[in-house]
This record gives structure tokens, sequence and C-alpha cells, in this order.
């Protein structure tokens, strides 16, 4: 045993100081106190009324002490859990903890066969899910596209119906409005065993998104209450583009965000007090030459690591961004810009860093690219893992057993650790020059696209109850008979 | 296909270094013919070994471990195949070259052969080409590895194989080289027969090299 020592798990990483996260944190409570958010919602202006929230007009200003109450209420650690029961694919949100997974809503695809930039289809939904089912460090799904190929209004019904059966990973769904969440809603409490079973281990959670600069839209909130009022844990995440819809600097863009956030906070709170939040928000620039929301700038990896600590400092997890690239192709760009902010959002900790697999700015989602994310997340995994020091690892018995000039490979020691201390790639070709020439002289493109096609040839996620396959059927023809006279 | 052979392939398998003497023991104990237990047994669990190793399945301190339990099970049967006059494997004179220090990857070529059946004599390193030719007088071997880390060094390589011609002993011997700066390009312009460029493909040049592969 030993007294007054302290042991660092893992690499530290910290940005701001406490008395400049205090700043920050005193600044969204100004923004959302003294200028406030329109609420484009009626029942939703009239909820945050009662809960004191100072309504005038569409403008909703809330008081300090209001935020600072919602806080306390929303959990910093909880679990969404995997729907069939593995504990492996449960998610444990508390601190310390980076998960990462895909992002919404692109309308492209990179085509799996071709390599081409086409409309995203519903059977793009069944590939994304079963390939993050597979992977090893990617732990949540989206669906990396909106389904063009069906009613545009089921596009997120067919979304959640064609991902749901193909990984039992936690969803984050992505949605329009209130109908298209109650389809998915009854997909997921179908598999749980009913509304009580699911408030105990929920399956998905519900993704929101309001507007920058500080408006909560009708649907963004429509869908909040939907969440909060069923206790799914929720997102409730901004997009704004530093320099266009939000300040151009970055403490500017992260209060800005985190009040456009926290109003859904206080929200959800105000209905479902202790429902699971996440602080969002997509922090980027808009590049000033190419006019984009740039996915591969540092500022989006620096503003979220930025974002983070503010979250942590306020007791919430966060909604992080990585994995993501500008680069329309699979490319060293795309390699360059994704695996730095996975790195980056690995460091902060960020709960659930999503659009990992986002390319061309977001507007086509590459499963190609999730992938190849999948190497850097495991890569950067090893390295915030950190080392460990105790009498076993510090080996001095075995430094001397060894002595001058002899080697470690029949060391009990070595053949204990060899497996858990190194972090062995996938992807990454380590192999000698004659080795990599005669398998074909591949780059990490070719080795990516083969193991994208490896694991849909083989890989089998776990069956969803025949009941909820039913239930699927059933739930995506009652949608279809609701929409069939709108245009 | 007796069930022992099948232990004794799954205990190569696991690098179950203690196991093999006793299963190749109880073998010998029932009858059963040294050549068999060898080529049955402890061959057939050597040969996925390798299979594995190069699917990426093993890594090579289990490899090691089970090279090292093979050698164990041959050490047993060695004198029984000399009487029954099999043919062995060859032996190797290992060394890393004149002024070259390093010999990690020469001492895993040394236990990935005789892992492989090969009686291995180690030199040690920073040998001089005389030491080689010496050696090469004294023990006879089939074949004369060695090994250099450094560009600075791997010449040294060259000098040896010329010292070698130069005793008159070149055609006696298979000259097999090899290190992290080694290619099969250098290895053809010093005269060398070839070149391994890991322990596992070392130890598979050699049994090529004596015609045991």
């Amino acid at each position: 045993m030993r007294t007054n020592y302290r042991i660092n798990s893992g690499v530290r990483f910290e940005m701001l100081s406490q008395d400049q996260l205090q700043e920050l944190f005193d600044g969204v409570l100004h923004v959302l106190e003294n200028i406030g958010l329109e609420v484009h919602h009626d029942e939703g202006r009239d909820i945050l009324k009662n809960a004191g929230a100072w309504v005038d007009g569409k403008r909703v200003r809330i008081p300090q002490y209001l935020v600072k109450r919602s806080l306390e209420m929303a959990p910093r650690s909880f679990t969404i859990y995997a729907r069939d029961g593995n504990p492996k694919h449960d998610i444990h949100i508390g601190p310390g903890r980076a998960h990462f997974g895909p992002g919404p809503t692109p309308p492209n695809f990179i085509d799996v066969e071709t390599q081409e930039r086409r409309p995203y289809v519903k059977d793009d939904a069944r590939i994304v899910a079963t390939v993050v089912d597979a992977l090893p460090n990617i732990d949540f799904c989206e669906s990396l596209g909106t389904i063009s190929d069906v009613h545009p209004d089921l596009a997120a019904s067919y979304e959640f119906a064609e991902m749901f059966p193909n990984t039992s990973k936690p969803i984050v769904a992505w949605s329009y409005g209130w109908d298209d969440s109650e389809d998915i809603h009854k997909i997921a409490v179908a598999e749980a065993g009913g509304q009580d079973a699911f408030e105990r281990r929920p399956n998905y959670v519900h993704y929101c998104e309001p507007l920058s600069p500080l408006v909560s839209t009708f649907e963004a909130v429509d869908k909040l209450i939907f969440a909060a009022r069923h206790r799914v844990p929720l997102i409730f995440t901004p997009c704004p583009l530093a320099g266009g819809t939000a300040p151009v600097t970055a403490a500017g863009i992260i209060i800005q965000a985190a009040a456009e956030s926290w109003m859904g906070l206080v929200l959800a709170q105000a209905i479902q007090p202790g429902v699971p939040f996440f602080m969002g928000g997509v922090l980027s620039v808009m590049d000033m030459n190419a006019m984009i929301l740039s996915y591969g700038a540092p500022e989006l990896a620096l503003m979220m690591a930025g974002a983070t600590e503010l979250a942590h400092f306020a007791g919430l997890p966060l909604w992080q961004t990585g994995g993501c690239t500008d680069s329309k192709v699979l490319d060293e760009q795309a390699s360059l810009e994704g695996s730095i902010s996975c790195f980056f959002s690995a460091l902060t900790g960020g709960d659930l860093c999503h659009d990992v697999g986002y390319t061309e700015s977001g507007i086509t989602g590459s499963i190609l690219q999730t992938v190849m994310m999948d190497e850097a997340i495991g890569y950067s995994r090893r390295i915030t893992r950190g080392i460990e020091v105790n009498e076993d690892t510090l080996a001095t018995d075995t430094i001397h057993n060894v002595g001058p000039n002899g080697h470690y490979l029949y060391e009990e020691h070595t053949h204990r650790y060899f497996k858990t201390e190194f972090w062995y790639p996938n992807l990454c070709d380590r192999h000698n020059f004659e080795e990599w020439e005669a398998a074909g002289k591949t780059k990490m493109r070719d080795r990516v696209i083969e193991r994208t096609r490896d694991i849909l040839s083989s890989h089998k996620p776990s069956a969803i109850k025949p009941a909820t396959k039913k239930a699927i059927k059933e739930i995506l023809e009652a949608a279809e008979a609701r929409v069939k006279d709108k245009q | 296909m007796s069930e022992i052979y099948e232990q004794i392939a799954t205990g190569i398998l696991e690098g179950n270094v203690p196991k093999i003497p006793e299963l190749v023991q109880k073998a010998l104990d029932e009858g059963l013919n040294a050549n068999d237990i060898l080529n049955d047994g402890l061959v057939v669990g050597m040969n996925e070994v390798g299979n594995r190793f190069k699917s990426g399945a093993m890594f090579i301190p289990e490899v090691l471990k089970s090279a090292k339990a093979m050698h164990a099970g041959q050490e047993l049967l060695r004198s029984l195949l000399a009487a029954s006059g099999a043919a062995q494997t060859g032996k190797i004179v290992l060394g890393t070259v004149q002024g070259d220090l390093h010999d990690i990857g020469k001492n895993l070529v040394g236990m990935m052969c005789e892992g492989a059946g090969f009686e291995v004599i180690d030199l040690g390193f920073n040998i001089e080409p005389e030491k080689f030719t010496e050696a090469i007088k004294k023990h006879q071997p089939n074949i004369v590895g060695m090994s250099a880390l450094l560009t600075t060094t791997m010449r040294a390589m060259g000098y040896t194989i010329k010292a070698i011609e130069e005793a008159g002993l070149r055609d006696k011997v298979k000259v097999m080289v090899g290190g992290a700066p080694v290619d099969a390009e250098f290895a053809e312009r010093i005269g060398a027969d070839g070149y391994g460029h890991n322990a596992v493909s070392g130890a598979e040049l050699a049994k090529k090299l004596v015609g045991a592969a």
C-alpha cells in the first residue's frame, strides 16, 4: 500500500481552466436569461412558462436558477442498452468514456460496390447497421443518409426499421416530427417488451436539431416533447457555423450553441424530470472561400473539445463530432481529417462522438470512411488508455531474468502482456516490402473496401424477436396508410 | 491415426513445453514409430502454427513457444531417428556479422530453425569472417546463416562469403542472410543462396535449402 499516491488512468487532456469554463458557463446563462431564444411551438412555450421561463411572444428567456435546476435534474451517468441484452453493446455514459458512431441524414451515399456517389437508398441503412454492428470501435448506430426511395415522410421510419434488426448496438434515431418519432418508438418498445421495460432499459436515443442562431423550431421542439414524454434519452443539437450563423470566435460559438441546446434541456426536464439529455452542437467554421460548413477543419475538433469541457463542467454528457471530412473520396485528406478529429474526440472523452463516416462536408455518407475510422479510433483508444504503472508492469524481475544480451520473447511476462499492451491493426499494413508486394501491393483504401465487403458477406447481427418483426411490418403498413394521400 | 498424434499436434499448437516430451514418451511407450511421431504429430502441429502465424491468428511469442515445444519433442526422438537412418533436417551455423552487436533477429531464426528440426550452432554476435570459416570446418553444417541490422555492417556479410570462398568451403555450405536492411536483391548481389525477411521465413528458407520442404 502507498499513501498519497496518485494514479492517472489514461492520458489527461485539459484545454480550458476552471476560470475559463466558469466564464463560458456564465456566458450561456447570460444568453439564456437576457437575450433568450425564439421557440416556434405553442405548447413548448407554455411548458417553459409554467416552469418559470419568461415568455414574450415567441421569445423565451430563462432565468439562471431554472437553467441550474435543470442541469441538476439531468443525469451525468446512465446506460443505453443493447436491444438483445448483449452487455458488450451497452453504452455506459459517464466521465472519461468516449463512444463513437456515424451521423444522420446526408442525401448521398458512397456505393460500397462501385465507390460511386449516388442517392441514399433504403438498403443502405441495412448496410450501415450491419457494418456498425461488426466494427469493434463503433459503439452506436446512425444511418449516414436520408432514404430517397420511399415516401419522403417515411424516410426516418424506414431507416429505423432497416437498422434496428441489423445491429444490436444502440441507435441514435433521427426523425422529421411526431408521427415518425412514434413509429420509431413503437419498434423499440416492441423489442424492449413494453413502455415500462423500455424506460428501465432504453435501447435508443432520440436526436433533435434546433436552428442557429437562437431558434427552437417547431419540429425540433415537437420531437423533444415526444422523446421526453416517453422518457427516451435525447440529444438537442444545433449546427451553428462560426462566422455565419454564430460568432466567428470559438468561445462565442460555444456559448451560443450551449444556449441553443440548453433551451431543450430546460424543456425536457420540465416535461420529464431526470430524462437523460445530451448537450449538442456541431461546431465548426463556415469556410469563407468554399462557403461550406467544414467537417474537416481543425477548429471543429477544437471547438468540440471546448464544448465538451463546458458540458462536463455543467454536468452533462456531450454529443461529440469526429471522424468526418470535407474530402469527396476515401483518400489521404479523409484519413488525415477524420483521424485527427477522432483522436481529439477520444482525448476529450466526449460522450457520443457522431458523424464518423461523413464525407463531402456532410453531404455524402460513406460507410467506407466509418470502417477506416474504426482503425483510427482503435489507435486513439490505445493511446488514451495510457500507461499502467505497478510492480508487475515495471518488470524489474523480468529485466533481471533476461539480463544483458538476452531477449524477452520466451518470458512469461511477455506472454502475459503482449496482446493487451500492444494494439494490433486491422487495416494498417506493417508487413515488409516483399510480403506487402506478394499480397497484392494493397493501399489503405483497398483494404478498407475489402474489409467492408468481408463484413457484409459474413457478419450476422443477432436477430430481433419474431414479435418485433411482426410489429415492424404493421407499423410500416400503418405509416404507409397515413401518408398515402399526401404528395 | 492414433489419438496421441492429435494430442501432440495440439500440444505444439498450444506451445506446451512441459507436456510435449511427456506425450512423445507416451507415444514411444505405446510402441509407435519415432518417424511417425515426428511427421504425424510434431510436424502437423508446427505446420498449423506456421499457417496461423501467416494468417495473423498467432503471434511470434506464441510461435516461439511452439518451436520450443517442438524442439523438446525432437530432442527425445533424435537418437532414435538417427538409429533408424531417417534423414535429419540438418545443421546450421548462425552468427551476427563483424561489427554488429544486434542479435535478437538471429536468435529468433535460431529458435525457429530448432523448431524446424535443425541442429543450431549459434556463434553469437560480432563474428569475424574467419570465425565463420573455422566453424564451418569444425561443425560441417549444411547452412551458414548471417545477420546484420545496420546498413554499415551488412557489407560484412559479403566479406564473410568471400572468406568462405577463399577458404574453399563455399560449395560445402548454403548461405542464408537476413536482418532489417537486407533484401533479396542484396542477398543475390553478395552471392548468398537465400534471404529470409523474418524468423519464420528464415526457418522455411533453411528447410528449402536442405531440400526438406
